[in-house]
């Protein structure tokens, strides 16, 4: 009896361990600054958190801060001025001097696993390469070979004295989201407006989740599910004030790419909605 | 083409209506301000920062009538005046701001001018203060006022971080 219990949670725990290395969201890395707004004249420091964890703004895992950059007002992108790696997350600080919005990011690299089933009882397998690299690397016999790009943005507005817009517009690069309501209008018991896109297009069915700081001190989550409608739109009102974290999630086919057949594309965005 | 003549109808009479209302408050119009700074018993007591405006129907700020602070970086901490008001316009932070006062009465007249100087229309606004303190708390307070050529006075009760307000509206 106690052996075959051990049986199940080895198999459990073997389940985990490849969902954890092969969804980019097992430990979604999100970003938590000190302040989301600047009345200070001149511009003032800000310092960032940057961790993966399951907890919201619970410290976790040191993700790295080493490719954060902060799109200015103006369009152009900077770097920022420290960058500090902990055990369990990372930090960098940067001045911000210039009015208007500012987005940080937190951007990874995309990733690139294949999925395969080999052997007599079509075993599904994973192997980290991309569409390029599989060949050399796939057994023989490999079966229902599909190569996914993971990828993620990990992001946050800032505004320093009067909002801007500039900051707010996409790449056309995977799922991005653009705010329609400014994340420094985000109020609670005011409802917010944000749009997704893919590749540059609104889409639809981004699988959405908006959960407010605190979970440790509460019994239950009270995150809102939302998926985006024919425009790429959700809604929804925040009925606190407080530091909140929406992740998303999007897997789409790709077309004529060298690297994946399909991607898994993911945005967390941390916002702040005010006190009336 | 009945539903179009209905539609031209309805845009006649609203613009009357608005037109009805748009006329500019009677000159000698003005409302008084009585506001109370409560005395707040504590080990760690600041001046609080003190934001006092005017809104209209559409909830655009119309007019700053007073505002006091200290140092600009916890402008932000006047969360409400800061989102509508303060970060937008730099120029009328610095014409407005004056420094933080202690606890006690305070009586100031709005002349029923908007930031420009120009006499605002008759209608409905709405009356707010906001006031934060370090290490205490905040209280935004509203009252919702007509102004036309009917006076009138409002008592809005006190909050933690404000004493007893009154609004005189008075045609003289």
């Amino acid at each position: 009896m106690k052996h075959k219990l051990k049986g199940v949670a080895l198999t459990c725990a073997a389940i985990a361990g490849l969902a954890v290395s092969v969804s980019a969201s097992a430990h979604p890395r999100w970003i938590l600054p000190s302040h989301f707004t600047v009345s200070k004249e001149g511009g003032d420091w800000l310092t960032f958190d940057v961790t993966a964890s399951h907890g919201t703004f619970v410290f976790d895992k040191p993700a790295g801060s080493e490719s954060a950059s902060v799109l200015m007002p103006d369009g152009r992108s900077e770097r920022p001025n420290f960058v500090i790696r902990g055990k369990r997350r990372s930090i960098f600080d940067f001045e911000f001097t210039e009015q208007g919005t500012h987005k940080v990011a937190v951007n990874g690299t995309p990733t690139y696993w294949t999925k395969y089933k080999a052997g007599r009882r079509d075993t599904v397998k994973w192997l980290k390469a991309n569409k390029a690299e599989r060949d050399a690397e796939l057994p023989t016999k490999s079966r229902d070979v599909i190569t996914q790009l993971s990828f993620t943005r990990t992001e946050s507005y800032i505004t320093v004295g009067k909002p801007s817009q500039s900051a707010l517009e996409i790449e056309g690069k995977l799922l991005e989201l653009k705010p329609i309501t400014h994340p420094a209008d985000i109020v609670e018991g005011e409802p917010v407006t944000f749009q997704f896109f893919y590749n540059g297009q609104p889409q639809s069915g981004v699988t959405v989740d908006v959960t407010r700081d605190g979970t440790l001190y509460r019994n239950q989550q009270d995150q809102l599910d939302l998926v985006s409608d024919k425009q790429g739109m959700i809604k929804f009102t925040p009925e606190h004030a407080g530091r909140y974290l929406l992740r998303a999630n999007h897997k789409g086919e790709l077309k004529n790419n060298p690297l994946a057949d399909t991607s898994s594309s993911n945005v967390h965005l941390t916002f702040e909605a005010v006190l009336q | 083409m009945k539903s179009g003549k209905l539609l031209a109808l309805a845009a006649l009479l609203a613009s009357t209506a608005i037109s009805a209302n748009s006329a500019a408050l009677p000159g000698n119009a003005q409302m008084d301000v009585n506001f109370t700074l409560p005395k707040i018993d504590t080990s760690m007591y600041a001046r609080p920062y003190v934001a006092i405006w005017i809104e209209d129907q559409n909830r655009r700020p119309v007019r700053t009538l007073e505002l006091w602070v200290g140092k600009d970086e916890w402008l932000k901490d006047l969360r409400s005046w800061w989102r509508k008001v303060g970060r937008n316009d730099k120029a009328l932070v610095d014409g407005v701001t004056s420094a933080t006062r202690p606890a006690g009465h305070y009586r100031f007249v709005w002349d029923g001018k908007d930031d420009k100087g120009n006499r605002v229309e008759q209608g409905s606004y709405t009356f707010l203060a906001e006031v934060v303190r370090e290490h205490g708390g905040r209280n935004l307070i509203r009252q919702k006022i007509e102004l036309g050529t009917q006076g009138f006075s409002h008592r809005i009760a006190a909050t933690e971080e404000t004493g007893t307000v009154t609004l005189d509206y008075k045609i003289n």
